[in-house]
């Protein structure tokens, strides 16, 4: 099918996403947050002693830490907070089966293409809605090869050990203040395990959903992947447009084994209503290779660092980041490599466009510790803004202390040059194609390591945000 | 040489930084300024020492490296060392005679300053200044005549001195600005007040030639240089002191103006020994079509911290940064700077290169921060570092702040090691192999001073790296 086609089959509106469920929720906490609502979910969750004790111990955590003066502007974060309902759960239990989904949950990710893409691409959804996942499957396929895709809470449940090994390890609840309110309130996510040498072949998708106002959303996801394994996971975001302010705040864990080979994407696509602070790292060890993949297009602030720690000789780490904030929107994104071991890599590429009001801002951290011999890493950004009220910066932290690493950065920022507009309208352009056509330019090497219905959907994402913004 | 004098011996008086110096710091000043100062000494007092949970002072936990209860200020009765007599001839500066009598110099100036000073070429004019104490400045009476001026800044303020007072700790580096710029807002001793008319132009570097005496000092201070319209001047600051066993401070503030069209060039040159701490507050002002260079050089002392900000004010104002540190046993070396792009089509380049050996740490924090409104900018930044050894660290924060849509802009860090192949090509000419790496150190140094051809500078620091090389 030639790509236009497959644009306009799209069909997609400037947030196509916005639209809300009318669905009851079966129980949910009362707004605010204290140790009793960290027990009720604990409760709900019929949780062993010793999860509820790490919940409460993180709350402590929580709230001895201040906030980050640092970033976004968090100022009225506090106020959200009080109001925000910390748990919400939308139905009994999760489901195996679309049918069994509630009809108007289910609706809600078919209006998202969330079961048709089940039954093309992928070798397991998951799907969260609100404070749950309502939905689990793996293809039998894999299943049969002892590939484990689960609710993080059926992980708990069914896999106690492996669970209890990794649970925290990768991101202890004291690592910052978002990272410890997660450990005391999360709820839903993933628990995925791939038994070493097994290559799945096609990816897993988790999909979060926000339909409930004001609600925090704090999905724990913890992967382990054998070693000699490969697999990619995708997640996806998106959420009504409500006029209060809702709150996203994930913690995702991955610990990649050795000679594993391990891509995580995320294409968050939350209304600009949201605050998305989510901590995300992974654990490299000898010889395995992580890729973040990390698209921020939504959201009213996003502060996300995906880091690679590279742990055992030979490790590779790469962050791929692309940031869109457009009116009104704050994307501090970018990406942190630790070098632990000698002759490990690591690689961060960031591509931004701010529009109209928007602001993009790479945070970023390469660090080389002593004896992390012959270690390598290179860091580029580029930043395009498109309007004069448009604002990008650029904080990159690089610390090292090894003799022989050989680390590079690179930055620039850029406006789209008359002259490259010029050449296209001189080639029958019009203005916005032109436009369009420089910013897909811009984006293309990110986009490129996107699946094909991703990379189009971004395209035609961008496409659409830069109508009008021309003249 | 006009203008021209030494100070007599004078009893100095040494007091602790805190409240009994700072009263007696403005001993003899005009009204405003003793007013300043106990402003400034309330906002020192009411700021919180800067510590490594701020974003600023991350690398360098200066609590804990300076401890500034147990310094001590020079301070002449009467305030400073103001009252001079006698004009200093040549003769009486190459002497060990010299009627300097000063603290911890009571046979005239230190042989390592003297030294540093005959290393140094022609000069339109010359202050020394010896624990934050000037005991000489004396002018090329040529240019006397043509209205520069060339003065010790507290005689300038005292004597009412057009400029002083609206310019001093006010535009460029008010005490509010932060704990250090308000410790030295309060408590400088003296230091050198340069203006320079409109249209006229120095040919020589104006040479400012600092001692600092002996460990428990704590010297304070100021430089203001006015570039009027049109007007031309280099400056160079450098400061030495002995080895010690313990601690001294050279606290310094650097306010620089480049009025229209002017063009001015300020090199620091850090040179102090083991126990030495610098810390600097550096601001140059540069207006339509002024050019504003400066240059750090940091070779010397324990720990250096120097905050430079450079602001681009006019439609047509340049300011290439350079800077230069080679650090080596346990010395630890901190570059805060930044490039305030405040008026549209103005152009700033940074270039800072860092040897690292031994147990030293470097660390640059640089920003640009193109304003609302600054179009057409163009600003670069650019941080190198080597590493040398094992143990050495370096840290590098490049940082971009873009608040308008028509501008160039980049940044890049890299930290490295010698060039494998340099050395390599160096020692199949038959050069061994210590010798080859010096050599590839220099030239990886040399490019900054390649860039800031100005008479002395570039011999006399290439010779102090060389010196540096063949002790490590």
């Amino acid at each position: 099918m030639p790509q236009n086609e497959v644009i306009q089959g799209l069909d997609l509106d400037d947030y196509k996403f916005g639209f809300v469920t009318d669905s009851e929720p079966v129980f949910r906490t009362r707004p605010g947050l204290d140790s009793d609502i960290v027990r009720q979910i604990s409760a709900r969750k019929d949780e062993p002693e010793w999860m509820l004790k790490r919940r409460l111990k993180a709350l402590d955590i929580y709230e001895s830490k201040p906030m980050p003066d640092w970033g976004g502007d968090l100022s009225e974060l506090e106020d959200t907070l009080s109001e925000t309902y910390f748990y919400v759960k939308p139905q009994e239990k999760m489901e195996r089966s679309w049918d069994d989904v509630p009809e108007n949950i289910k609706q809600t990710f078919e209006r998202l293409g969330i079961p048709e893409a089940e039954r093309k691409i992928l070798a397991g959804v998951g799907a969260q809605y609100d404070s749950e996942m309502v939905y689990h499957s793996l293809k039998e396929e894999w299943e049969s090869k002892g590939v484990i895709f689960d609710s993080i809470e059926d992980g708990l449940k069914n896999h106690p050990e492996l669970f209890r090994k990794h649970f925290g390890t990768v991101i202890p609840a004291a690592d910052n203040k978002f990272a410890a309110l997660n450990s005391a309130v999360w709820s839903g996510g993933s628990f995925v395990y791939i038994p070493p040498g097994v290559h799945l072949e096609t990816p897993l998708q988790a999909y979060f959903r926000v339909n409930q106002e004001r609600l925090g959303q704090f999905e724990r996801t913890l992967i382990i992947a054998g070693e000699g394994s490969r697999a990619h996971y995708i997640e996806g975001c998106t959420a009504p447009v409500y006029s209060s302010d809702s709150f996203h705040s994930g913690v995702i864990e991955i610990v990649v084994g050795r000679d594993a080979f391990f891509r995580y994407t995320t294409i968050q696509n939350w209304s600009t209503n949201m605050y998305n602070l989510v901590t995300q790292r992974a654990l490299v060890q000898q010889g395995g290779h992580m890729e973040w993949l990390d698209g921020n297009l939504g959201s009213k602030l996003t502060m996300k660092y995906p880091s690679c720690y590279l742990m055992g000789e030979g490790a590779h780490g790469e962050i791929l980041s692309i940031a869109y904030a457009g009116d009104g929107q704050h994307q501090d994104t970018g990406g942190k490599v630790i070098h632990v071991a000698p002759n490990t890599s690591s690689s961060i590429v960031s591509k931004s466009i701010s529009k109209g009001t928007g602001r993009a801002s790479y945070r970023g951290l390469c660090k080389v510790y002593d004896g992390a011999s012959n270690a390598k890493s290179n860091v580029e950004c580029d930043a395009l803004l498109i309007n004069e009220t448009s604002r990008t910066d650029t904080f990159p932290y690089i610390e090292i202390d090894e003799r022989s690493a050989s680390v590079g950065h690179e930055a620039t920022v850029s406006k789209v040059g008359d002259e490259q507009l010029f050449y296209l309208m001189s080639r029958g352009m019009d203005e916005a194609e032109a436009m369009a056509l420089i910013v897909r330019g811009f984006i293309e090497p990110i986009a490129k390591e996107l699946p094909l219905e991703y990379a189009v959907e971004l395209n035609r994402l961008i496409e659409l945000e830069m109508e009008g913004s021309v003249g | 040489m006009a203008n021209g004098g030494v100070a007599t011996a004078e009893k100095v008086e040494r007091r602790a930084v805190g409240p009994a110096a700072a009263a007696e710091a403005g001993a003899g000043d005009p009204s405003w300024l003793r007013a300043r100062r106990e402003e400034a000494w309330a906002l020192y007092e009411a700021m919180p020492m800067p510590s490594t949970r701020s974003e600023e002072w991350r690398y360098t936990d200066v609590g804990r490296l300076l401890d500034f209860d147990g310094l001590a200020v020079a301070q002449a009765p009467g305030g400073g060392p103001g009252r001079r007599s006698g004009l200093a001839s040549e003769e009486a500066l190459a002497s060990e005679e010299a009627p300097v009598s000063h603290v911890g110099a009571a046979t005239g100036l230190p042989a390592e300053l003297r030294d540093a000073m005959a290393q140094d070429r022609e000069g339109a004019g010359r202050v020394v200044d010896v624990d934050g104490c000037v005991v000489l400045a004396e002018l090329d009476g040529e240019l006397a005549r043509r209205g520069v001026v060339l003065a010790s800044l507290r005689d300038a303020a005292r004597q009412g001195l057009e400029g002083v007072e609206s310019l001093l700790a006010t535009e460029a580096v008010p005490a509010s600005d932060g704990k250090f710029p308000a410790l030295n807002a309060a408590l400088w001793s003296d230091g050198v007040f340069l203006r320079v008319p409109r249209g006229v132009s120095l040919d020589l570097p104006v040479r400012l030639a600092r001692w600092v005496s002996s460990a428990g000092t704590a010297a304070f201070t100021r430089i203001l240089v006015v570039a009027e319209e049109g007007s031309r001047v280099s400056f160079v600051d450098e400061i030495l002191s002995p080895d010690m066993d313990g601690t001294a401070l050279a606290g310094t503030t650097v306010e620089i103006f480049a009025r229209g069209g002017a063009q001015v060039q300020y090199v620091s040159l850090q040179r102090m020994g083991r126990g030495g701490a610098y810390l600097a507050q550096q601001r140059t002002l540069a207006e339509r079509d002024a050019t504003l260079d400066t240059l750090n050089v940091a070779l010397g002392g324990s720990v250096g911290r120097v905050d430079l900000n450079a602001r681009l004010l006019g439609s047509g104002a340049n300011s290439d940064m350079l800077g230069l540190y080679f650090g080596d046993g346990d010395q630890h070396f901190d570059f805060n700077t930044s490039q305030d792009h405040v008026a549209p089509n103005a152009h700033s380049d940074l270039l800072y290169k860092g040897a690292l050996d031994g147990d030293s740490r470097g660390v640059f924090r640089g920003i640009i921060r193109v304003h609302e409104g600054a179009q057409q900018t163009d600003a670069y930044q650019t941080n190198r570092n080597l590493l040398m050894s094992e143990r050495a660290v370096a840290t590098s924060l490049p940082n971009l702040e873009i608040e308008a849509d028509d501008v160039r802009c980049s940044h890049g860090a890299t930290v490295g090691q010698l060039d494998a192949e340099a050395l390599f090509y160096l020692m199949s000419r038959g050069i061994g192999r210590r010798r080859a790496e010096r050599l590839v150190v220099l030239g990886f140094l040399g490019e900054v001073l390649s860039r800031l051809p100005m008479g002395g500078v570039v011999e006399k620091v290439t010779k102090a790296i060389e010196a540096k090389l063949r002790h490590g």
